[in-house]
């Protein structure tokens, strides 16, 4: 058994380099095609980061009643963070409230008027974050009950559209990602099967000698898996390479720097390493087994 | 059903029950009642009865598409008959599970026109293949390689590659190929046929040799002088059918 592994690992060792010109070749289209597939599989990842760093934004914002006393707005702040839904519960003022409106009208270049009010017009308010916008109702419908809240301000249609466009982008993403998927599949497939073709004497001997299946199929498909482990490697190097300067010009470019892309380096190494070994494989099986003995 | 006789005298009667074909020796080919249709609708082998005993010498001739070559992949098991049985050595082709059509394509050795060596192996290597692909240990396969390659007279050329050798090389190499299994069969698909007559003597006279040491020998081809000059066995095909099958005989009729 082991002797057979070795024997396989052996042959397709030489079949690789004996054909060095075809395995380049396929290696090469490998090369191609899995880049493609990352590049996708990392913009792809870069746009569901955005869209929920969209869906980040949809705020709660409830005005509080100005007779609340600090111990009241103390426990709703505390009532309001501990439900599972919210991410973040902040509270502004009256006077933080002002602060932020004439920041706001300085920084638009309008005259403040303000300071012609006797008083302070403006609620205080928490604002909520949530984890996921869709349970913007369930979220709502608490707080406003609270005896302190005043008002809560109704942005369902404005939070429901949202929701509808980021799950259209979501679902053409995937949609995109898969075709992509399958293209990249056939194309490595079809390569591989060039590369036996051109082999087709060599099967043909090994059948009239007597070579079992086993003998015939497990040397192309170790092949197979080299030429997808060289590929898999050299896509792998080319984007370490790009990587830094272009997440860089990304950061620049969209000028969202909270985007997570953490994990997305690693699941691109798997997905174009399993992708690269994973049809090489399969494309060594399909091809070898029209030769097999019928 | 099957009488006493079949049963203990011919391999062949006790597959089949009946005890039609007598036989003397052990017989390495048998084909009986073999019909082969093609998935085109070409019928290519009709009712084709064949006893080769082990030893023989047998020429297969007959204009092209007379079923040559239909006869020896069927031997080969490259295509299964669509009627009939075809027996090799004691096991019967159709019957035989998928697993064991290798271990019984090993008793044969096959040598083509166009010799179908790997360009880019040694001659040595393009023999010692034949071993590696099924499984034989390293140990053995440099003794048995070396003794071939004498016997067919090129320990001289074991390390060059087909391109550097002559077309009657070539085809040593490939019966050493064909002969590097130990096989009971050689089946030779007219392995003269691009070769000058010169050579082609040398190649014929290699083969008897071979016969010599018990090998059964089947060979294809359209070498009149050369069939008629050695009075072996000739079987002849045509439309499929064996229209004549004389030991001693010339490549033409001798009414």
């Amino acid at each position: 058994m082991i002797a057979f592994v070795l024997f396989s690992i052996r042959r397709a060792w030489q079949g690789f380099w004996r054909n060095a010109l075809m395995s380049m070749a396929a290696t090469l289209t490998m090369v191609l095609m899995l880049t493609l597939l990352a590049g996708f599989f990392v913009l792809q990842n870069v746009l569901l980061a955005s869209l929920s760093f969209v869906e980040q934004k949809v705020e709660v914002v409830a005005y509080v009643e100005n007779t609340a006393t600090q111990e009241q707005v103390d426990a709703l702040v505390a009532k309001v963070g501990a439900m599972p839904e919210v991410s973040s519960v902040e509270f502004i003022s009256r006077d933080q409230a002002l602060a932020n409106f004439r920041q706001q009208l300085a920084a638009q270049g309008r005259t403040d008027l303000t300071a012609a009010l006797d008083q302070n017009p403006l609620y205080a308010s928490i604002n909520v974050r949530l984890h996921d916008p869709s349970q913007l109702t369930t979220v709502v419908s608490a707080i406003r009950d609270e005896p302190i809240v005043r008002s809560v301000i109704n942005i369902q249609a404005l939070v429901d559209r949202v929701l509808t466009f980021t799950g259209i982008v979501r679902t053409a993403g995937i949609a995109i990602l898969g075709l992509v998927g399958l293209i990249v599949l056939f194309i490595i497939v079809n390569t591989i099967r060039l590369a036996v073709v051109a082999r087709a004497e060599e099967i043909e001997i090994m059948r009239l000698v007597g070579a079992s299946d086993a003998f015939i199929r497990w040397p192309f498909v170790f092949e197979g898996a080299l030429v997808g482990l060289f590929g898999a490697l050299i896509t792998l190097g080319m984007l370490l390479l790009v990587a830094d300067p272009l997440s860089q010009a990304m950061v620049n470019f969209f000028n969202v720097l909270p985007i997570e892309l953490g994990s997305v380096g690693r699941d691109t190494a798997v997905l174009v390493l399993g992708t690269g070994v994973g049809v090489g494989v399969l494309g060594a099986w399909v091809s070898v087994r029209t030769y097999l003995i019928r | 059903m099957t009488s006493p006789e079949s049963a203990s005298s011919s391999l062949f009667g006790r597959l089949t029950g009946r005890p039609r074909v007598t036989r003397t020796s052990r017989d390495v080919v048998v084909l009986h009642d073999v019909s082969k249709l093609y998935p085109n609708g070409r019928l290519a082998l009709r009712d084709v009865d064949l006893v080769v005993p082990e030893g023989d010498f047998v020429f297969l001739v007959g204009p092209s598409g007379a079923g040559k070559s239909t006869l020896m992949r069927l031997l080969i098991r490259d295509e299964l008959a669509t009627r009939g049985h075809v027996v090799v050595d004691g096991d019967d082709l159709a019957q035989l599970r998928r697993r064991a059509v290798p271990r019984v394509r090993r008793k044969i050795g096959i040598v083509f026109q166009d010799f179908k060596l790997l360009p880019r192996k040694s001659v040595w290597e393009n023999v010692a293949f034949a071993l590696e692909v099924t499984g034989t240990p390293r140990a053995r396969i440099k003794p048995a390689v070396d003794r071939v390659l004498a016997l067919v007279g090129l320990t001289g050329q074991a390390g060059q590659i087909p391109t550097q050798l002559s077309g009657g090389e070539q085809q040593r190499t490939a019966i050493a190929r064909a002969l590097v299994h130990d096989p009971r069969i050689i089946i030779a698909d007219e392995p003269t046929g691009n070769l000058d007559p010169v050579i082609s003597w040398e190649l014929i006279q290699l083969l008897l040799r071979i016969n010599e040491m018990g090998v059964t020998i089947l060979m294809a081809t359209h070498d009149a002088e050369v069939v008629t000059a050695l009075r072996k066995r000739v079987v002849a095909l045509e439309e499929g059918r064996i229209i004549r099958d004389e030991l001693g005989a010339a490549y033409h009729r001798e009414d």
